[in-house]
């Protein structure tokens, strides 16, 4: 009976809650910023989420509190029923500008995670070469960042993040310092990789196309102060492959995306002009 | 051809040793068959060469460069332990900074040479005086050089640390430290100068030994050949120390020196 009430809750308690989350900035000599205002979010174990939105909508902003980084001034933010305080084992990020640390080797920037988690040297070499083949860049263990291009780079955040077998992966626009055709292959194979490991993965992204391709759900924000305008389920099959994205449901995905975006953009440049 | 190729490839070793030469070759053709020498005021590279084979092989420069190098040593390793920390602490922790300001930036920009009288009043003549000397010159540059390195670490690089779970000393010794390393290895450039500058005026000043005081020696009882001898054996060492530094630099950050050949 206990065990039945336990799997009822897992169902009915989604694993990311963030409730009426509002974040205000005050930069210096200048009017403060509302970057985000009650906004509300559910997202279930191992889904993958998109959060798309104009510029400044706080999409970043919402990534950084959910990391920990940064704090709300109102709401809250449950992950599993705990309260996030503070960054934690269980999520980690892989950053926009790769965030990579210049005076290490990829080797040791993808055991970052472990040495600050305590794992013994050995036991961290031996897991972050497993993350470096993952991503596909054995024999690259020994490189420093400024030796790899922008892709191999990402691939280096994305095997640093995955290193410390976080449950919720955080991406910031992490693809969007990346030309176009790199950025094909990284997201065909950050879909392998979710569909091996089955994080949860929350993805900020400024491309239509890229949140309709990878995830579960796209969830549309409307302009500063950011809160969500709309959640379209993406219903196209898996695995996914990048045909899929020559057919016409798949455009017609992109459209209704479009269509909720369309407003918030137009607006944002009404205020501009 | 072949001889083209090899200049090519040895352009720089090449051209930098004939502008030596030739320079040393002027300098003695000159004295010797242009202006008649007058061993009281000049001297040329024949006879300064015969004083340091004398004074480096048989003579007593050997003595007063250990002397030298004792001061120069403690003085600047206390600049390094002293000043580093300072500096860190100073660019991370901004009411430090504002407290410290005022004092550094009025003693950086002064030419502390100036408080060579006073150093010699108040620790005498010595080992120590002169340690004190060097300490006061080139705990400058590390402090301020570290600083800058400090308050330009990369903001994202900080919150990558923090987001791993890193705390206040993961941020000093993975992050601001690392990246602060070659702002601090262009200060111990500049520091060293300055550590020899102390030296060098501590001894003229007041000493016994050491080798600024023989190269002051030597010039007051116009000993010219021996004194050149004694500036070179100073401007050896001091380019020694600075291609050490360099070989220090590309062993403690790996990933600039690599960068700079590319």
């Amino acid at each position: 009976m206990a065990t039945n009430n336990a799997a009822a809750l897992l169902i009915i308690t989604p694993f990311i809650q963030a409730r009426n989350v509002g974040l205000s900035f005050e930069p210096k000599n200048r009017q403060p910023v509302t970057a985000l205002s009650n906004f509300n979010l559910e997202i279930t174990k191992g889904e993958f989420v998109s959060i798309v939105g104009p510029s400044g909508c706080g999409k970043s902003t919402f990534l950084n509190i959910l990391l920990g980084l940064l704090r709300p001034d109102t709401g809250q933010i449950e992950l599993d029923g705990t309260p996030i305080a503070g960054p934690g084992q269980e999520r980690a990020m892989v950053f926009q500008e790769f965030g990579l640390l210049p005076w290490r080797t990829v080797q040791a920037n993808v055991e970052l995670g472990l040495e600050l988690k305590g794992i013994p040297a050995t036991e961290r070499a031996a897991r972050a070469r497993e993350l470096i083949k993952l991503v596909g860049l054995s024999h690259f263990e020994n490189h420093y960042p400024h030796e790899l291009s922008g892709g191999m780079k990402q691939r280096v955040g994305l095997a640093r993040a995955l290193a410390t077998d976080p449950e919720v992966l955080l991406m910031d626009e992490p693809f969007a310092a990346l030309d176009a055709q790199t950025r094909d292959l990284m997201q065909a194979e950050l879909l392998q990789i979710w569909e091996r490991t089955k994080k949860t993965v929350l993805f900020v992204t400024h491309s239509i196309e890229e949140a309709a391709y990878l995830s579960d759900r796209v969830i549309v924000m409307t302009a500063r102060p950011g809160r969500t305008k709309d959640v379209l389920k993406i219903q196209l099959p898996r695995p996914r492959d990048y045909e899929m994205r020559l057919t016409p449901e798949f455009n017609d995905i992109k459209a209704a995306i479009w269509n909720t975006l369309k407003d918030e953009l137009i607006d944002r440049s009404g205020d501009g002009a | 051809m072949a001889l083209k190729t090899i200049y090519t490839k040895y352009q720089r070793a090449i051209l930098g040793c004939a502008s030596v030469l030739g320079s040393i070759l002027i300098w003695e053709f000159t004295l010797t068959y242009v202006i008649p020498l007058n061993p009281f005021f000049f001297t040329k590279p024949s006879l300064i060469g015969v004083a340091f084979k004398e004074q480096v092989i048989y003579g007593a420069l050997w003595g007063d460069l250990a002397v030298s190098s004792k001061a120069f040593l403690w003085g600047f390793s206390f600049a390094i332990l002293l000043g580093i920390p300072l500096g860190a602490l100073m660019g991370w922790r901004r009411r430090a900074g504002y407290t410290l300001d005022p004092f550094l930036t009025a003693l950086y920009a002064s030419p502390l040479v100036a408080l060579a009288p006073l150093i010699i009043v108040v620790f005498g003549v010595g080992l120590f005086a002169k340690s004190v000397l060097v300490f006061a010159l080139s705990v400058f540059p590390f402090i301020f050089n570290t600083f800058a390195g400090v308050r330009s670490t990369d903001r994202l690089l900080i919150n990558v640390v923090k987001a791993f779970g890193g705390g206040e000393k993961d941020l000093y010794f993975k992050v601001i430290l690392p990246s602060a390393l070659p702002y601090i290895v262009a200060g111990a450039r500049i520091a060293l100068g300055r550590a020899l500058v102390g030296i060098i005026v501590g001894e003229f000043y007041a000493a016994s030994e050491g080798i600024g005081y023989a190269i002051s020696r030597f010039g007051d009882t116009y000993r010219l050949p021996e004194m050149f001898a004694g500036i070179f054996v100073l401007m050896i060492a001091a380019v020694a120390l600075t291609e050490g530094m360099r070989k220090l630099e590309a062993l403690l950050a790996p990933w600039k020196a690599t960068q700079e050949t590319r």
